[in-house]
């Protein structure tokens, strides 16, 4: 099946089996490799991306479901040279250390950040529930949350 | 059969109702149970209908004296629609569903239709006494929700039907003689081993009359996780009336007796034991009846 899609602003085609998922489509096929696969059960958030601005596990979706959409991923967060103030804020307040995790909540905690500017720590942590981490703790990762939340407003 | 296309995604319902009628369908919505119990789509499922582009199937409308859920409600949805106090239940029970990647794409109606014993949507759907409304090229019909789940993992739906909606009636009393309204309202409390993203080990739903003493004058309870189906404890619906709220947590679980909890048939398994879930259930209903009356 022919699917084209709008990924990170740019228009793309690929022809592929009519049940790929998203997250296949993105790293096999466009290879958008920023975009983790961290399950099989849908439970960890790693492969979190934008559809149409909402946040959704791209390996419950298939690409086929998307056609058309408009796709945000971890690669089109950046602006050129100059990080997007959430993964500044990741780095800052140290919120990864191996990094798996570390797009899915990006995206997951810049979705959050567009419908709750300004959320208290335990909105962080309810709306990053969906995005397991192994590392950290989740500490750094609320507190860099919070540093961007509380330097927009 | 062996032609089938391998996925179909029509924009309206009479194309899907054709195609589940030419020979037996996966169905898609949200996908969020189907695709993770199914390991590599591509070689293990069988031809999909995706029924994510019916924009009929969306939305949430007043439909006679009652509310149609239409099939491709999200829980998002449910959590930002403002449903009258009745549905409190249902509200607080989508915003604890698995995160909000998967509340934003996964449907109320495919909770329903996955049939799993531990459903959250279950049992605040039973206190709503909601319908299923199912369409084949053939027929139209419109279930109790307790006739459609037959068992775990089991429904009533015929292969060629699709569920189209849900149907909640306007809220009926089951005072004898109201003598003047009280706002009913709904409560739901799920317990599992953590906060977020668990499978529950017992829910609670509840909808109640409370009058501005506190005391219940009406009650509708069901109980998830501890049957194969969730269950309405309907004897415990009729003794709670009378009860006040103000006696505190302990004294009205200790109202609950072994007896109201006879229908259940609670099972161990590797989240808790079926005593365990007997145990704690009489707790889980308090709570479920003091949260209708903090909303
Ligand atoms: C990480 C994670 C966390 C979860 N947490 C919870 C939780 O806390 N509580 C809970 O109850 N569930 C939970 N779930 C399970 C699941 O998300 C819900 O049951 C959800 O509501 C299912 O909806 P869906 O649209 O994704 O269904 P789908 O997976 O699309 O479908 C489920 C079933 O229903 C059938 N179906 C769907 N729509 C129709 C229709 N219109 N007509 C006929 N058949 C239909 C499908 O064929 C399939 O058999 C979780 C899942 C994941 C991945
Ligand atoms: S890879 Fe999608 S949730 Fe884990
Ligand atoms: S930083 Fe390693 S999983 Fe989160």
């Amino acid at each position: 099946m022919q699917i084209d899609m709008t990924v990170n602003g740019r228009a793309y085609s690929a022809d592929v089996e009519d049940r790929t998922l998203l997250v296949h489509y993105l790293r096999d096929h466009l290879g958008l490799t920023g975009t983790n696969v961290g399950c099989d059960t849908s439970s960890c958030g790693a492969c979190t991306v934008h559809i149409d601005g909402q946040s959704v596990k791209s390996c419950t979706v298939l690409a086929a479901q998307v056609r058309g959409a408009d796709i945000t991923t971890i690669e089109g967060m950046a602006n050129d040279e100059e990080l997007h103030p959430m993964q500044e804020a990741f780095r800052q307040c140290h919120g990864l250390q191996c990094g798996y995790c570390t797009p899915g909540m990006v995206m997951a905690a810049t979705s959050l950040l567009s419908e709750n500017p300004d959320p208290s720590e335990q909105e962080v942590r309810e709306g990053l529930e969906g995005n397991l981490c192994r590392c950290t703790g989740y500490h750094n990762i609320v507190k860099s949350v919070l540093s961007v939340a509380g330097g927009q407003s | 059969m062996t032609n089938l296309q391998p996925y179909l995604r029509p924009t309206s319902i009479e194309p899907a109702l054709e195609a589940l009628a030419e020979g037996k369908r996966t169905i898609i919505a949200g996908a969020t149970d189907l695709f993770p119990s199914r390991g590599n789509l591509s070689t293990t499922i069988e031809p999909i209908l995706d029924i994510t582009a019916i924009s009929e199937l969306s939305g949430i409308q007043p439909e006679g004296n009652g509310w149609r859920i239409g099939a491709l409600t999200t829980w998002a949805d449910i959590g930002r629609s403002s449903l009258p106090p009745v549905f409190s239940g249902l509200c607080q029970a989508a915003t604890q569903i698995g995160g909000i990647q998967i509340q934003n794409v996964a449907t109320v109606v495919g909770n329903v239709c996955n049939a799993s014993p531990a459903a959250d949507g279950v049992p605040p759907l039973l206190t709503l006494d909601a319908s299923i409304e199912l369409r084949s090229t053939e027929t139209t019909r419109v279930l109790p929700l307790n006739s459609f789940i037959l068992g775990n993992r089991s429904t009533a739906r015929r292969p060629d039907e699709l569920v189209t909606a849900l149907l909640i009636p306007k809220y009926s009393t089951t005072r004898e003689s109201p003598s003047r309204d009280i706002t009913p309202v709904g409560g739901f409390v799920k317990l599992g081993a953590r906060a977020y993203l668990v499978i529950s080990i017992v829910m609670v739903a509840a909808v109640a009359e409370i009058d501005s003493d506190g005391v219940i004058q009406a009650a509708k309870i069901a109980v998830g996780a501890c049957s194969a189906v969730p269950k309405r404890l309907t004897q415990l619906e009729v003794d709670l009336v009378g009860t006040s709220l103000g006696k505190g947590h302990d004294a009205l679980s200790r109202q609950i007796t072994a007896d109201h909890l006879k229908v259940l048939s609670p099972i161990d398994d590797v989240r808790a034991s079926a005593s365990y879930r007997l145990s704690v259930t009489p707790h889980m209903i308090s709570q479920a009846l003091l949260a209708c009356h903090s909303e």
